[in-house]
């Protein structure tokens, strides 16, 4: 397991890029594993072992929804533009990255929980597991490079597909997390899978949010 | 089922419109199944788009459903029926070497592209549509897949188009590029300035092609509407004739900050 993640982290043996063989099995086990480690941590906020469980669930979730969501069009997209014979070495990019970015939130689990021992105020909490992800998903992106260098040197066209799979991957990514909220749990309410207003949508809160808050900022 | 997948597998790799076919005049693909891969990855998107008529809050119409699955394929081929007489005069106006029958067979293809690739949208539009009550978000969002996919379409007509419109040569393109340049290094005269006026004759055929389609499509798209399905409004199979796309498309944004 220690060895596997080292190879999926340096880029080295089946995970290397340029390999003929996808190992996917071992690319999900990261993803579920790692994911739900975080997810454990993530949710034990309040030190309430059903919403450590429940986010232990929905990471991995999270991580694995959005990339199926998103993958027809990447397909779609490699193959209009004939780079359809590259499209494993592309996936193997994509799917690699997202077991990057599980395994770098199992590697920032200990972080949260001294944030979490460090104060009880739920936003902090929140930012806190905010900057975790992004973190995760910098290294994502280490590892996608590292698929996509050999891809981009020979065939320049590759960077139309990498461009939407960033694109389309954050703007799924973003609803998703919306709809598979509570992840930290606020203590003020009880452990829920979903929130009862669970399939809202991400952006149209956002934007009604920014426009409210400009509005009250406007002088009368 | 079979059949149909690899055809489709066929088109996205390019398989009907090769360089060499094109440099001829010649597009290997027939008329009949080019029509019903449009009608049937149309019907894929359509279905994806007209689920929020079932699944909205307010007025769940399942006949929404239908409609927009007819309709979504129906906005394309229309589209082309009406503007393919037009197309194809510009295009021989332009000395195309390709005849009506190809001319025809080639917009097919780049339509069936356009909407393979709309298709592959369908399941982000399905889990927005699972995720939203809010009818100008999925307009917005809507108006956004039909661009992106209009605009990859697009990107393959203007390769094809070019091919078309490549220099008489028995040579690859790039051989003839090469050989173009060899030439114009020894003698600059006569290749070059050949070379640039059907590269450019290429571009102007893609520009009206581009204008006369989007136009045409924007507003058939807005005469078969409703697509999505406003949920303040009983269901009608077409709506009122009034305003046109351009208007809609910002009132929409305009609603989807307001509101």
């Amino acid at each position: 397991m220690v060895a596997g993640t080292d190879a999926l982290l340096r880029g080295e043996g089946e995970y290397a890029a340029g390999q003929a063989r996808l190992p996917w099995p071992g690319l999900a086990m990261f993803v579920v594993l790692g994911g739900a480690v975080y997810g454990a941590c993530m949710g034990s906020f309040a030190m309430r072992p059903l919403q450590s469980f429940y986010s232990a669930c929905k990471v991995p979730l999270l991580l694995g929804l959005t990339t199926a969501v998103c993958l027809p069009s990447f397909f779609v997209l490699n193959t209009i533009l004939g780079l359809r014979s590259d499209f494993r070495a592309a996936c193997r990019g994509v799917l690699a990255s997202q077991a990057t970015v599980a395994v770098g939130l199992a590697s920032l689990a200990p972080v949260a929980m001294v944030g979490y021992a460090s104060s009880s105020d739920y936003r902090l909490a929140i930012v806190l597991n905010g900057v975790c992800f992004l973190a995760a998903a910098l290294a994502g992106q280490c590892t996608l490079a590292r698929h996509y260098t050999p891809l981009l040197s020979a065939e320049p066209k590759h960077h139309a597909p990498r461009a939407l799979w960033g694109v389309l991957y954050v703007f799924v990514a973003v609803q998703l997390a919306w709809v598979l909220r509570p992840f930290v749990g606020d203590p003020a309410l009880a452990p829920h899978f979903f929130r009862e207003e669970a399939w809202s949508n991400a952006y149209v809160v956002v934007t009604r949010t920014v426009v409210e808050l400009l509005g009250s900022m406007l002088p009368h | 089922m079979n059949h149909w997948l690899t055809t489709t597998d066929r088109l996205l790799r390019g398989g009907f419109t090769r360089p060499d076919d094109l440099r001829q005049g010649r597009i290997r693909a027939p008329l009949t199944a080019l029509v019903g891969l449009g009608l049937g990855l149309g019907a894929i998107y359509g279905a994806f788009m007209g689920l929020f008529g079932i699944l909205r809050p307010e007025n769940p119409e399942p006949l929404q459903l239908l409609a927009t699955t007819l309709k979504v394929p129906l906005l394309f081929l229309l589209t082309l029926v009406v503007t393919f007489p037009s197309l194809y005069v510009v295009s021989a106006l332009a000395n195309s070497r390709l005849r009506a029958p190809d001319t025809l067979r080639l917009l097919l293809v780049a339509v069936a592209v356009n909407l393979a690739l709309l298709a592959s949208f369908g399941p982000v539009t399905a889990f927005f549509t699972l995720s939203t009550e809010s009818y100008p978000f999925m307009v917005v969002l809507n108006v956004t897949f039909f661009t992106i996919a209009g605009l990859v379409g697009l990107t393959f007509l203007r390769r094809a188009l070019a091919h078309v419109f490549a220099p008489s040569t028995d040579l690859p393109v790039e051989a003839a590029h090469e050989a173009s340049e060899q030439a114009a290094a020894a003698a600059p005269a006569p290749v070059a300035p050949a070379k640039r006026r059907k590269g450019s004759r290429a571009r102007r055929i893609f520009a009206a092609w581009t204008l006369i389609y989007a136009v045409v499509g924007a507003q058939m798209g807005w005469i078969l509407r409703p697509f999505i399905g406003d949920p303040r409004l009983p269901l009608t199979l077409f709506r009122d004739r009034q305003s046109n796309f351009f208007a809609a498309v910002l009132d929409a944004l305009y609603a989807l900050v307001v509101e």
